[in-house]
């Protein structure tokens, strides 16, 4: 999970030439129709004619034409067939060409033809030497980020997303759960140690623990001698999230500033990192359509660049470092059309906030194809499912991927569900020949005009968020939508009008056939005892110092400083400071409770 | 005319997001005329303070990032100390198969795992949840 795909990790002379100067236009040139008149004229004249048999046939199945009527998963309205007139009223600038403003066909002058887009697999589970093992044995397996460095996509445990210790009673039989068991600058130690800090590409999975990870990260790296700015890699700053999921977090306002501080810290001291990841897989996830996705994506980032720019910065020092994580659903050509609709409408709220410099406007997108989508029952469908999905992904045009694995219903994956997901990734990459062509769908009439219903459909809903104030003011809002498309999708599921094969559609008697992972049992024991030797360890005078400087910052960051609380954080976690620790010191000062 | 009064705790740990097929059942519940308490907990005792507060009918617990047979056995321990044993419990979510039976094993009823219909789910409480009828005194 991420928007790693860190285009910076290109060297200069190898990197893409962004060719659009002049982002109001393609070097200012407006187009002339696609279309001559004459020629939509008779473009219509031919559908008059086809709809005519389509409806002859209709009518054989039973079907009154005038009754017949189909939608997207979102609901949006689609013909059986399309034409050249459907997108005859469009400017061909709105396309433009790989590259160039407004981004629709892709970020770059080149897609896949010289590097592929990046493996990205999610990992983490157990101690950290366990999921340095499966870090390893995947990277073995040819799981490869840009020119040939490794991108470890990393998630942290439920009791670190709780910013709880592993010793706290809440966390019994959640160490190491979902998540890798990594609570320190110690553990960071034995997760990292002898892998080539500025050669790997490294996005911490937090939820809300943000910070303290990243400190525990910038202690670590200080420690082996490698300069942050030389670091390269994520954090998540998922704090909008709590309008959808119910887990405690902090209040809305809160969190954003915790980004926006952040993004002032990495401004200045690793402009390589990427500091605020649009979590627009984790709204589909939760229910949401591929229009509110989209919408609600977009309306996050355009509320989280204001706070940003409200701090002082230009659009341009920090945009580039936005990424986007997208999710790729069941319906096929809703989710590719999605994201290129996403690529268009970014680039040009973007360019309204003020940026100028293409790299702002660019929408780096990593992919992670539904888990939601996946089924319990006949878990090996799950592959055929996840195919689809990151095939969608690659004819869109994305930047890096995580292919669910087949069990990902029932567990944390085995390593084999993982090994076969990198391969959906390798043999489309590999295999399939689509990786000749940049947005190879596009100028098909279908994706054009599906492109444009769902540009404008979510506009729609950001403008509706942006009358309330901004995402971060209509948490609300965002939440009632996403669990009525919610349930919406489940009713339609057990109409069976949704179909899910082996769920609700040739259902087969069954038990789970397959291998399911489970963590090692001795792994919760070792993690608390690790983390009470560390307590007792440590230099106390030291921590106890910096646990009060940190204090003081948090302080001072709640009085609106922006700049004090992110290195006061990196001191405390060289002095042996906890994740629980130092999630502790800003649920105090800046409150924690569930979202609703 | 009596009318069936369930009283329905909903819970999830707060350290998890897959809280999406939880919250549907809520509304379904709701909807089918139970009473729905739902609450995020961070610790298992949390869960049987509501429930004793409220005096709930049904305690369902979803979970699905494991982590649930800690609290299985703490709130069916703690259910039985307070001589509440005839609160139902049921989990559902992503439960492994080999876990079903230890779940039993501590005093969970049923166990919904992933697909699970919420007709179902409303059925199994009907069926098995402790009825208290109440008369509205204006009734004959």
């Amino acid at each position: 999970m991420s928007a790693a795909a860190n285009t910076d990790q290109i060297p200069s002379e190898t990197r893409p030439v962004d060719t659009a100067p002049n982002p109001d236009g393609v070097a200012g040139m407006a187009f002339p129709p696609q279309f001559t008149a004459e020629f939509v004229e008779a473009s219509r004249a031919l559908e008059q004619e086809w709809r005519a048999n389509f409806d002859a046939v209709s009518r054989k199945f039973g079907v009154n034409p005038g009754d017949y009527e189909r939608h997207t998963d979102s609901g949006l309205p689609v013909k059986p067939a399309y034409f050249p007139h459907d997108v005859a009223g469009q400017g061909y600038e709105t396309l433009s060409a790989p590259g160039m403003f407004p981004f629709t066909r892709g970020l770059h002058p080149v897609q896949y033809q010289f590097m592929h887009w990046a493996n990205q697999p999610v990992i983490g589970y157990g101690l950290p030497e366990e999921t340095r093992k499966r870090m390893d044995y995947l990277q073995s397996q040819g799981m490869t980020g840009y020119f040939g460095n490794t991108f470890y996509n990393l998630v942290y445990d439920l009791v670190s997303h709780e910013g709880v210790d592993p010793d706290h009673p809440a966390a019994e039989g959640r160490v190491g759960q979902c998540g890798m068991a990594v609570y320190s600058r110690e553990d960071d130690a034995r997760l990292f140690d002898g892998l080539q800090l500025d050669r790997i590409n490294v996005v911490h999975i937090s939820y809300y623990e943000v910070l303290p990870v990243l400190a525990h990260y910038l202690a670590y790296a200080r420690r082996r001698g490698v300069p942050w700015g030389r670091l390269g890699g994520n954090s998540m700053s998922w704090y909008y999230q709590s309008a959808y999921v119910g887990m405690t977090c902090f209040p809305p306002k809160a969190g954003m500033n915790l980004a926006v501080e952040l993004v002032n810290f990495c401004t200045r001291e690793m402009p390589r990192w990427n500091t605020v990841n649009i979590f627009g897989y984790g709204m589909e996830e939760s229910g949401a359509t591929a229009v509110e996705e989209l919408a609600f994506s977009v309306a996050t980032g355009i509320d989280y660049a204001r706070a940003c720019v409200a701090s002082g910065l230009h659009p341009d020092q920090f945009l580039s470092r936005f990424g986007f994580q997208i999710s790729q659903s069941n319906d096929f050509f809703e989710e590719i059309c999605k994201i290129r609709a996403l690529r268009r409408l970014w680039a040009r709220k973007c360019q309204a906030l003020g940026a100028r410099d293409p790299k702002s406007m660019h929408v780096r997108i990593h992919t992670h194809t539904s888990g939601a989508m996946l089924t319990a029952q006949q878990p090996i469908n799950n592959l055929i499912r996840t195919t689809l999905h990151a095939f969608g992904a690659a004819l869109a045009g994305v930047q890096a991927m995580e292919v669910s694995t087949f069990d990902e219903a029932l567990a944390i994956p085995t390593e084999h569900a993982h090994t076969l997901a990198l391969r959906v990734q390798q043999i489309i990459q590999e295999e399939s020949g689509i990786t000749r062509v940049s947005d190879p769908l596009g100028g098909s009439y279908y994706v054009e005009s599906l492109t444009n219903q769902l540009e404008a459909a979510a506009e729609r809903i950001i403008e509706e968020v942006e009358a309330r104030g901004g995402y971060h003011q209509c948490h609300d809002f965002v939440r009632t939508r996403i669990e009525a498309s919610a349930a919406r999708w489940r009713d339609l599921a057990d109409a069976k009008e949704r179909i899910l094969v082996g769920m609700n559609k040739y259902q087969a008697a069954e038990t789970q056939a397959i291998d399911i992972f489970k963590v090692n049992p001795d792994s919760e024991r070792i993690a608390v005892e690790r983390i009470r030797a560390l307590r007792a360890r440590r230099d106390t005078g030291r921590w106890g110092k910096a646990m009060s400087v940190l204090d003081d910052a948090a302080r001072r960051f709640t009085a609106g400083e922006i700049g004090v609380l992110m290195p006061a954080m990196i001191e405390a976690s060289d002095a042996d400071a906890t994740t629980g620790e130092l999630m502790g010191v800003l649920k105090l000062h800046l409150g924690w409770a569930p979202p609703y | 005319m009596g009318a069936d009064m369930i009283r329905v705790l909903l819970c999830k740990t707060t350290m998890e997001c897959h809280d999406r097929g939880v919250r549907y059942l809520a509304t379904k519940l709701r909807d089918a005329g139970l009473e729905v308490i739902f609450m995020n907990f961070l610790e298992p005792r949390e869960i049987i303070d509501t429930a004793i507060e409220e005096d709930v009918d049904v305690i369902g617990v979803s979970s699905s990032v494991e982590g649930h047979l800690p609290v299985a056995r703490e709130v069916t321990r703690r259910l039985a100390e307070l001589e509440k044993e005839n609160v139902l419990v049921v989990f559902g979510g992503v439960i492994p198969e080999r876990d079903i039976a230890l779940l039993r094993e501590t005093g969970v009823r049923e166990v919904f795992g992933p697909g699970s219909s919420a007709a179902a789910i409303i059925e199994f409480i009907r069926a098995n949840a402790r009825v208290r009828s109440f008369k509205l005194e204006s009734e004959p």
